[in-house]
């Protein structure tokens, strides 16, 4: 696992409250919603939150959040492009 | 009507129907340690407010082993009662906005700016879909309980109530009092009124 997606991970375990699960147990391929960590809207809000807080990225249009949590490593990829800080 | 079980929830004792139950843990752990050992299987228990954790453990040993427990049902009300409303977890929320240069709401918090959030969380537990209130007094007022309760039994739906005080000030001070009430046809004597309510939250059953 890549420092950046170990990273992420982390990110994600931390904000959405996800307890008793580690990063080596989220499959970075997987879908993030709809899978098994059962996550609903308000934890996209959340992810919304961490992208602009941590990364400076401010996701507006909701087609374009969509795509970017597709899975953690999608979620990675696009931070890697996208990041201003 | 009558009162089928109790629950007492302080930051140091659990008491389920007048006996204690041992717990060596406190506060907001003492919350943590009954899910874990009692419930563990609802993992949106992290992600719930302080209030929320506390109404829905106090709901879950209230309600474990209850003949269908989870069969989707109308005729059970939440009635809840308290003086601090979500203050506790609107001052969490006030943090994640109070500074300009590092302003982050989070709906995550946000969501739990209510007190009437955990009836639903309960609601949702337990597949209940009948009434479901929150009441915010400005003191322990056993009278407009026993009232308001009462009352929610004129409906021709509500069967049973849960219902009772439930307050949290801060992640280490809290109390939930929870009490099932039913409508017993049967029951020749009223065993429910404030004297009832009396004993059960101040625990002299």
């Amino acid at each position: 696992m890549n420092e950046a997606i170990l990273e992420l991970k982390t990110q994600i375990i931390e904000v959405l409250n996800l307890e008793d699960i580690c990063p080596e147990d989220i499959d970075e391929n997987a879908p993030l919603f709809g899978g098994g960590l059962g996550l609903d809207s308000i934890d996209a809000l959340e992810l919304i939150v961490l992208m602009e807080k941590n990364y400076g990225i401010k996701l507006q249009d909701p087609a374009e959040g969509k795509a970017a949590f597709k899975s953690v490593s999608v979620m990675a990829d696009y931070i890697e492009k996208n990041r201003t800080k | 009507m009558e009162i089928a079980c109790s629950i007492n929830i302080t930051p140091n004792k659990v008491v389920i129907n007048g006996k204690d139950v041992n717990y060596t843990e406190r506060g907001e752990e003492l919350l943590t340690a009954i899910y874990r050992r009692q419930i563990n299987d609802y993992p949106k228990f992290f992600k719930m407010d302080s209030l929320s954790r506390l109404g829905f453990v106090a709901s879950e040993l209230l309600l474990n082993g209850e003949p269908d427990r989870f069969k989707p049902r109308e005729d059970r009300a939440i009635v809840f009662f308290n003086t601090n409303s979500s203050l506790c977890n609107d001052e969490n929320y006030q943090k994640t906005i109070q500074d300009k240069n590092n302003y982050f709401p989070s709906p995550a918090i946000f969501v739990y700016t209510l007190p009437n959030i955990v009836t639903g969380e309960i609601a949702i537990r337990n597949k209940y879909y009948g009434e479901t209130s929150f009441y915010v007094l400005d003191r322990l007022d056993i009278e407009s309980m026993e009232q308001i309760i009462n009352d929610t039994f004129q409906d021709l739906t509500t069967k049973s109530v849960l219902g009772g005080w439930l307050d949290c000030k801060d992640k280490d001070h809290f109390e939930a009092h929870l009490f099932l009430i039913k409508d017993q046809k049967t029951s020749k004597l009223p065993n429910w009124n404030k004297i009832i309510i009396n004993k059960i939250i101040y625990n002299k059953q």
